[in-house]
């Protein structure tokens, strides 16, 4: 594959070296340039994380084979705070709390500078439009708009530049203080180093190959083709794992990689490292497995009927984690209710999407430690249980967690980090591992998708006297987070209510899905979805307003929750009337709908979305002319 | 991922058709690329290798733009972003400025071209619904010669074109209608970055008292195999009084066109809804300045 030459400006500077014909843009700028400001977030142009400026207009560079620059001027993020001092924008988004988990930011802040450089003048909806074709998942973008309209106030005059200044806040006062964050310089500048920014001296690429199927028997491997390759370093499958091969967060079901059988599309079967991702994709295309297709259960309710597919030998019931809640007598107290209302709710399995896709490097360092660096939400935990698969003490086995970008509890069950451990033990030299976006979604956990069947028990005040809950939840191949989702799923089952008469039941089954795991909110989110859509369903059917239906259940101060928690305080009534007022709710039972009320649609409430800000722009100015 | 052994970048048609037969059956062309990246990776094609790679961009016709009094012509490498920032020729493509800000985003409309739109063929495309309406024809050309094709014949399926082997979409020509009102109405799931789920390009010219529709122009994508202009509902409404009562009848005739594999309810509706919207954006902007139609028909979309 020859070379292509390949000479342009980059950061206003002349470069003048040979690039690979089916590069891209990006990999040339991180990989051959080492300029690492614009990360990868998904490949294929969605979330613009890349966006570089190419003869000063915006591209997203994972979209441009690297020939199309050929001969241009080429500005990444670290051209904005080239002297060490930030931009206007940069400062504005440090100023404004713009900055989150940061691995968007490079590409926000590029897009907000294109924008400027647009329209100095434009306002909120279309700075919005100009910022559409990036996504971050953190900030929910309001702060990050407010970034972008005080540059431009502070750029056209209309405010100081000293606003973005730290505000002067009394030494040890946070609570209702602007305090700026101390890692916006790094995130905004794109000097920061997430994993997949990292390198070391002679690191190898790892790859990793995936499960087609759903459930099989794994009747042998081959690798001997593989491992003959020119450039492979190390091909591993379970065969290689020196210590017990199984953790988890409850139970250790899980192998470092597929050992015996697979239990899920995209489960890890073997892992590759060589001298270049490209050799490592190859070796991986090289490696034969002979798989015996079983019978799958893609159903939790089906995976707990007698004869239905097993996944794990220690659990032939498919039951990952049942937990049960018992209060009171709810038969009886049913049958004394004015309205018993039964319902059913479901929700979907959710990914993270997290824009920093998974991502670590492994060595082992002088002293035979083996060191992990990666993006863990849980690196204690993670240390003990990679100690254990490797057979090493702990005091020879190092996590270092480096910046999550974005995680939202994603990455707090352990994925790939034995493979990398494995990988550096075999070849001595340090490995990266980069998952694609494609590769993360496929592979890693998903929240909970849940079945929820919800009886109430209500008096005709709105009183409710007894609740009986059973929630299904798919909790896919592996245990995970399981266990403690379904645990706090049913602590948390019957809200903030005060409750006398209570029946949970919260049960995490395996099937062969994605596995789930945990993701911010870690359960509440399903059983809160079914409680708080049944209240409102129930105050309907009694005619009474949604606000005062909590109100006349919510627990007080010194309430003694249902799994017998004593609350010293309980803010729901305070919180309760802000929300009514705020909204500037309706009062009544929940029975009309859309255009027909009074507190839609009024000031304060967002319209629905549009495009053409920049074109109603032109427009008015043409009128104005 | 997609490799290659070569990346050509072709600076004239025939170094394009050079490198074609030398590398026969081992290439592909790149327009801006903005497609055919994301397709070569997991879930879709997977990992392609194509052996060469021929960039057609920098090939100087197909970068031209050329504006004359009856007819636009538009080289097939034009990026979607000069509808917007070409004020000369939005002008003469009244639909094409609304169809562009909602066509993927500011940065990947600086990269992806019309020709590269047209040829990809998705049923839900957006440029050519908009170019039919202005009855685009394609010129294509090849080592032996040159041919041409209306647009509407030239995308014959869910991504398949008229396009034989070793044959460039090098230019569309098609109407300037710069005394005509454009709208453009696209629904998807987010603002940017959304392939439409529907979308309808109206061009309307009103008579000189702003009462009669002197003519119309409507085509329609994402509601079945391929984009199509919706010429029998025209004729129901050319050179007939612009009335809430007409626009209403001709807003029903393409709801029973739909014959996507999915949502066909939700999208029997919006076409509906699209009609009726498009044809009073398009009348209102008819006019050498946007005016205010009669008060039922601005009550209608307010």
């Amino acid at each position: 594959m020859p070379d292509l030459q390949f000479d342009a400006t980059v950061n206003g500077r002349r470069i003048s070296r040979g690039a690979k014909p089916h590069q891209r843009l990006l990999d040339f700028i991180r990989d051959d340039l080492n300029l690492t400001g614009n990360k990868e977030g998904c490949g294929a142009g969605e979330c613009g994380t890349c966006s570089v400026f190419v003869n000063g207009v915006l591209m997203k560079s994972c979209l441009l084979p690297v020939a199309k620059a050929n001969g241009k001027t080429i500005d990444t993020v670290e051209s904005l705070a080239k002297t060490g001092e930030l931009s206007l924008l940069q400062k504005a988004f440090h100023k404004a709390g713009a900055s989150q988990c940061g691995y968007c930011i490079p590409g926000m802040v590029m897009a907000a500078t294109a924008a400027l450089r647009a329209n100095p003048f434009a306002g909120r909806e279309e700075i919005k439009e100009r910022l559409g074709g990036n996504i971050c998942r953190c900030t929910g973008y309001q702060k990050i708009f407010d970034a972008v309209e005080l540059a431009r106030d502070v750029q056209n005059g209309l405010l100081p530049a000293s606003v973005l200044l730290e505000e002067e806040v009394e030494e040890g006062a946070f609570i209702g203080k602007n305090v700026r964050r101390i890692d916006t310089p790094a995130k905004v500048s794109g000097r920061l180093r997430y994993a997949a920014d990292m390198t070391m001296p002679g690191m190898l690429h790892a790859q990793v190959l995936r499960s087609p199927h759903a459930h099989a028997r794994i009747l042998s491997i081959d690798t001997s083709a593989a491992q003959a390759m020119a450039g492979v370093e190390a091909v591993i499958t379970s065969a290689d794992v020196p210590g017990e091969d199984g953790f988890g967060v409850f139970v250790n079901d899980q192998p470092v990689m597929a050992r015996e059988k697979v239990r899920y599309v995209g489960e890890a079967v073997a892992a590759v490292a060589a001298e270049d991702p490209l050799i490592a994709k190859r070796a991986l295309a090289a490696i034969k497995i002979e798989y015996a297709p079983l019978p799958a259960v893609f159903d939790p309710d089906e995976a707990l009927r007698p004869g239905a597919p097993i996944l794990h030998a220690y659990a032939p019931d498919n039951l990952t984690k049942h937990i049960p809640i018992r209060v009171g007598d709810v038969e009886k107290a049913l049958a004394g209710c004015d309205l018993v209302v039964e319902e059913t709710y479901t929700t979907q399995p959710i990914e993270h999407a997290y824009l920093e896709p998974e991502a670590g490097l492994a060595y082992v360092d002088h002293d035979d430690v083996v060191t992990i660096v990666s993006p863990d939400q849980n690196v204690t935990h993670h240390r003990h249980m990679l100690a254990r698969i490797i057979a090493k003490p702990i005091s020879k086995v190092r996590f270092i967690m480096s910046p999550v970008g974005g995680g939202f509890g994603g990455k707090e069950d352990m994925i790939y980090q034995g493979m990398l451990a494995l990988l550096a033990m075999k070849t001595r030299r340090p490995v990266r591992l980069v998952f694609t976006r494609e590769e993360s979604i496929v592979s890693t956990a998903k929240r909970h998708p849940s079945r929820t069947s919800l009886r109430m028990g209500l008096m005709r005040n709105g009183q409710i006297r007894a609740l009986e809950m059973k929630m299904i939840c798919d909790g896919g191949a592996y245990g995970l987070s399981t266990e403690g989702v379904m645990r706090k799923a049913a602590i948390l089952a019957a809200g903030p209510y005060a409750i006398p008469n209570v029946r949970i039941d919260t049960y995490g089954v395996y099937t062969n899905n994605t596995p789930s795991g945990a993701f911010r909110s870690f359960g509440a989110l399903q059983t809160a979805f079914a409680t708080e859509s049944h209240l409102d369903i129930c105050a309907e059917r009694l005619g009474l307003d949604p606000f005062e239906i909590r109100r006349v259940n919510a627990m007080r101060d010194g309430a003694l929750t249902h799994t017998k928690a004593k609350l010293g305080s309980v803010s729901l009534l305070r919180i309760l009337d802000e929300l009514e007022k705020r909204s500037a709710w309706e009062k009544g039972a929940p029975v009309s709908r859309g255009g027909t009320r009074r507190d839609l649609a009024r000031d304060g409430i967002r319209p629905p979305c549009a495009l053409g800000a920049r074109l109603a722009h032109v427009e008015k100015q043409e009128a104005a002319e | 991922m997609l490799t290659c052994d070569e990346y050509i970048t072709a600076g004239s048609l025939e170094e394009a058709f050079a490198a074609m037969s030398r590398n026969r059956g081992n290439w592909r062309l790149i327009a801006g690329a903005t497609d055919t990246l994301p397709w070569a990776r997991e879930g879709r094609a997977g990992d392609v290798h194509v052996p060469v790679l021929i960039d057609v961009t920098k090939i100087p016709e197909l970068q031209e733009i050329s504006i004359g009094a009856k007819r636009v012509r538009l080289g097939a490498a034009t990026p979607m972003q000069r509808f917007l920032d070409n004020a000369a020729l939005a002008g003469v493509l009244p639909a094409m400025p609304g169809c562009a800000v909602w066509f993927a985003d500011d940065q990947i409309r600086a990269q992806a071209t019309v020709g590269g739109n047209i040829v990809n063929a998705s049923p839900a495309a957006d440029a050519t619904p908009c170019l039919m309406a202005h009855d685009a024809i394609v010129e294509i050309a090849s080592a032996k010669g040159r041919r041409v094709l209306p647009l509407s014949e030239f995308v014959t399926g869910p991504n398949t074109t008229a396009l034989a082997e070793g044959e460039v979409l090098v230019a569309i020509e098609c109407d300037a209608l710069p005394a005509y009102g454009g709208s453009f109405e696209k629904v998807g799931h987010r603002r940017s970055l959304v392939i439409s789920l529907v979308c309808l390009a109206a061009l309307v010219k009103l008579d000189c008292h702003g009462r009669d529709i002197e003519d119309v122009r409507l085509a329609i994508a994402g509601i079945g195999p391929k984009p199509i202009r919706l010429s029998e509902v025209e004729k129901g409404l050319r050179g007939y009084p612009l009335t809430m009562a007409r626009l209403v009848a001709a807003a029903e005739a393409p709801v029973s066109l739909v014959a996507s594999r999915t949502r066909r309810e939700y999208r029997r509706e919006v076409v509906r809804g699209f009609m009726l919207r498009g044809l009073i954006n398009a009348a209102r902007r008819a006019g050498p300045a946007e005016a205010a139609l009669a008060p039922e028909l601005e009550a209608a979309y307010a």
